[in-house]
């Protein structure tokens, strides 16, 4: 019998998923059973029926109070988690140039107060983010991330200086420090837009900071940003109020 | 019944409600770092583990169903699947190991009256599952989950052939799922 075969045996598949939930299975079996549940759903929906079955019996333990240092911790990851990202106003505010710029960047700003001055609630909506020059600190293109149209758009507000067989990559650098991910390449001018799937749009509660960068044209880079980094901002994430 | 814990989840996940999320890692972080040191046999390695769980709990209270069971057993679930992935990635895990934690004491078959008044119906018909078993598959299953122990280390432990505890497992197993239906 082939091994999905096996497992769609309700009989067998139901055991083993009993056996995985109270931790008994290991090595070679336990990632079999891991890669099948990816893909098959009912075997995943039993495992977790039975893990819950199970975790009751974390009542039966006696309490272990964790040291004072661990929720200091957890604190302080959260609050950096759940507080609203600045947007830094005082170093770019003499550099806006035209009625497009404060445009945008009054839109920013607008959102921004609306982050700092009403409770969030539920699932993000949008978010975004103004990116500043890395090196001078003016802003220079505004990012934004919306659900309703399942799309990223940024708008460069300036012309960056790059050579022209150089192009600008967008990055998203996750919270936790882990890699960042290339959402693509960008105009040097000009709004540019990136089509987002469920999956992405998702991930972008993970994401802490966009960034541009400048890397060869046609060469992608799965590890991160090789070439210098002209761009970056905070992302914030916009809710319903 | 009305279960708090899903309240203070529910407050987390609708408005970041950093208030409640301290009151649940008070009320449950006792029970969950038992787990974790069950599990690992280390306080540091338990706590770093209980920090990432807590984490977890935090960024992804808003996928929690209470249809789906209690909130406790969605979060012990998190957090003991956090600590089995640490202990899977030990590759010296008895060489680390500083408390020895081994007994089953706690989840005897004949617990005092005042602690049995404090578990949940579900819990109390889990025990009766369980206590329906032979004890030599009880105690193989319940080493299972608060230790994580492999077949093979059952079979160290209780001086077994390891075809005898892997049979104990499996029949204990069988045995338990039309009780737990």
């Amino acid at each position: 019998m082939s091994s999905i075969k096996r497992y769609q045996n309700p009989e067998i598949f139901e055991q083993l998923a009993m056996e995985y939930a109270v931790g008994g299975l290991h090595g070679r079996a336990k990632k079999r059973f891991e890669t099948l549940m990816e893909t098959h759903f009912y075997l995943k929906a039993t495992v977790e029926a039975y893990e819950y079955k199970f975790a009751h019996l974390v009542e039966l333990l006696p309490d272990e109070k964790p040291s004072d240092q661990l929720w200091e911790n957890i604190n302080a990851q959260i609050k950096i988690d759940a507080q609203p990202a600045e947007v830094k106003i005082t170093s770019w505010w003499h550099s806006l140039f035209n009625t497009k710029v404060y445009g945008l960047v009054a839109s920013a700003l607008i959102i921004s107060a609306i982050l700092l001055f009403n409770p969030m609630t539920g699932s993000p909506i949008a978010y975004t983010a103004v990116l500043e020059s890395s090196t001078t600190h003016t802003a220079m293109a505004v990012t934004r991330i919306s659900q309703a149209d399942m799309q990223l758009s940024i708008d460069m507000m300036k012309h960056p200086d790059i050579p022209d067989n150089m192009e600008l990559h967008l990055w998203c650098h996750p919270k936790d420090g882990g890699k960042p991910v290339m959402m693509g390449a960008i105009a040097k001018s000009g709004e540019t837009i990136i089509h987002i799937d469920k999956a992405e749009w998702r991930s972008f509660k993970n994401v802490g900071l966009l960034a541009v960068s400048i890397e060869p044209k046609g060469k992608q880079s799965s590890d991160g940003p090789r070439g210098e980094v002209l761009l970056e901002g905070q992302l914030s994430s916009i809710h319903e109020t | 019944m009305e279960d708090k814990y899903a309240d203070l989840l529910q407050r987390c996940a609708a408005s970041r409600d950093q208030i409640a999320f301290k009151q649940l890692y008070e009320e449950t972080s006792p029970k969950l770092l038992s787990l974790c040191m069950r599990l690992l046999q280390n306080k540091q390695l338990a706590e770093d583990v209980l920090q990432e769980g807590f984490i977890k709990i935090w960024e992804k209270a808003d996928t929690y169903a209470p249809e789906k069971g209690k909130a406790m057993t969605w979060m012990a679930t998190v957090v003991r699947n956090k600590a089995l992935d640490k202990l899977r990635s030990l590759k010296t895990k008895a060489a680390e190991t500083e408390i020895q934690y081994e007994g089953l004491e706690f989840a005897s078959t004949d617990l005092a009256p005042d602690s049995l008044e404090n578990l949940s119906q579900d819990m109390k018909g889990l025990m009766d599952c369980l206590n329906k078993l032979k004890p030599a598959q009880r105690e193989c299953i319940l080493l299972s989950y608060y230790y994580g122990h492999t077949h093979q280390e059952l079979s160290d432990r209780l001086e077994k052939p390891l075809g005898t505890v892997k049979a104990w497992i499996r029949r204990g197993l069988e045995d338990l799922r039309p009780c737990l239906a």
